[in-house]
């Protein structure tokens, strides 16, 4: 399943999807070193009760787990997130690997629409990525902590004009607390 | 109006601690782990997991809910060794690393240790000198690009410690709640039916 596409010192880097315990853990010690050690992230918050209904990718430098991302399914597109790579890895490309490995999966099963939610200081970026905003920057108003962008799987099919509400699937699934918090935080 | 919280009592965090005794729980301490090492001291993977986190014992502290720190145990003949101890950053200069030490120091004299033994950062020997550690020589030592010395600090016998005598069912309690009674003893009350064996040779009670 690895691909291998470009080393660092001589270490491949290869992608994998988790598929046992320790491969979860791999990914999710990545995040937490990237959102809980560097960004100051809580626990409950990086742990947020969806990383049991996603799919995991981890990129390695040869043995040693350096990235990840985790990919949420929805009918109508699939979801990249917790986009991580440990800082003194970054600058190879890791997060495009990343993206390219969930964009591949999306593919195979069928998912013509990959979303996700950048920060505004980002959206310059992801555009350049060839990802466009959900909503115009007209018609959004006010500060906003997140900006919801969309990519065609296919590039050579782009998406039609997506009509959708901002406040698309930011509710939280089901299985949190019924104040719609993750679960831990709502005592607080 | 918001209550007012008693004078003296504003922003007073709730410490609480407990072993890691579930998955979550125990998964807390290992991302606790990874942000620390990995995160802010850019310790690698395979390092911080080093293959012994399955023989050990792990404890995780909350404040006001939220996971904050993490010691993990490992235990020798002679003394128990405290390993990986965190603080989150959020979370330093409360000075609640003393409150964890003091926990672990008196989860192993329940388990009839006497002897607290460390590898200890050689920037923090002013801290753990103030919690009695001592070093056990002159060695300094590296790994993971950090330089170490050998602490130890003596643990005074505890009576209730488990000996060979102690009640079995006392025992069998969950480490870190040994004064309350355990689910193993709550289950003697269906009495010993021995459902392994076949039907004719069970138990009725």
């Amino acid at each position: 399943m690895n691909t291998i596409a470009q080393s660092i010192g001589g270490e491949a880097i290869t992608t994998k999807l988790a598929m046992k315990m320790e491969d979860s853990l791999h990914a999710f010690a990545v995040r937490a070193a990237c959102f809980i050690g560097e960004l100051d992230m809580p626990y409950s918050e990086e742990f947020d009760g969806h990383d049991f209904g996603a799919t995991h990718v981890i990129a390695y430098v040869g043995d040693e787990p350096v990235g990840t991302v985790r990919v949420r399914w929805f009918q109508s597109f699939a979801m990249p997130e917790r986009l991580a790579v440990i800082q003194r890895f970054r600058g190879h490309n890791i997060g495009k690997m990343l993206l390219e490995r969930c964009r591949k999966l999306a593919e195979g099963r069928g998912s013509n629409m990959l979303y996700i939610q950048a920060l505004p200081g980002d959206v310059k970026y992801w555009e350049k990525q060839g990802w466009r905003r959900l909503v115009s920057e007209e018609a959004s108003s006010g500060v906003k902590r997140i900006v919801a962008m969309v990519k065609a799987v296919d590039p050579s099919k782009p998406l039609p004009d997506v009509e959708a509400p901002e406040s698309i699937v930011l509710g939280h699934e089901p299985q949190l607390d019924s104040t719609g918090l993750p679960r831990g935080t709502a005592s607080n | 109006m918001a209550v007012q919280p008693p004078v003296g009592m504003a922003n007073h965090p709730v410490v609480t601690i407990k072993l890691a005794s579930t998955a979550d729980e125990l998964m807390q301490c290992y991302m606790l782990r990874a942000a620390v090492f990995m995160g802010e001291q850019a310790c690698p993977y395979g390092e911080e997991f080093d293959g012994n986190d399955y023989t050990a014992s792990h404890v995780i502290m909350y404040v006001d809910g939220e996971p904050a720190g993490s010691m993990r145990l490992r235990w020798f003949q002679s003394f128990c060794k405290f390993e990986r101890c965190v603080v989150l950053r959020p979370f330093r200069g409360l000075g609640i690393h003393h409150e964890i030490n003091a926990w672990c120091k008196e989860f192993a004299r329940r388990k009839g240790y006497t002897k607290a033994y460390l590898h200890l950062q050689r920037r923090h020997m002013p801290m753990m000198e103030k919690e009695g550690f001592r070093r056990v020589d002159d060695r300094v030592f590296n790994f993971s690009d950090h330089e170490y010395y050998a602490v130890y600090c003596e643990l005074e016998p505890v009576k209730g410690a488990v000996k060979l005598d102690t009640e079995p069912m006392v025992m069998n309690r969950p480490e870190d709640r040994m004064d309350a009674l355990g689910i193993l003893e709550k289950s003697a009350a269906r009495g010993a039916s021995n459902p392994h064996a076949p039907r004719p040779e069970r138990r009725v009670n």
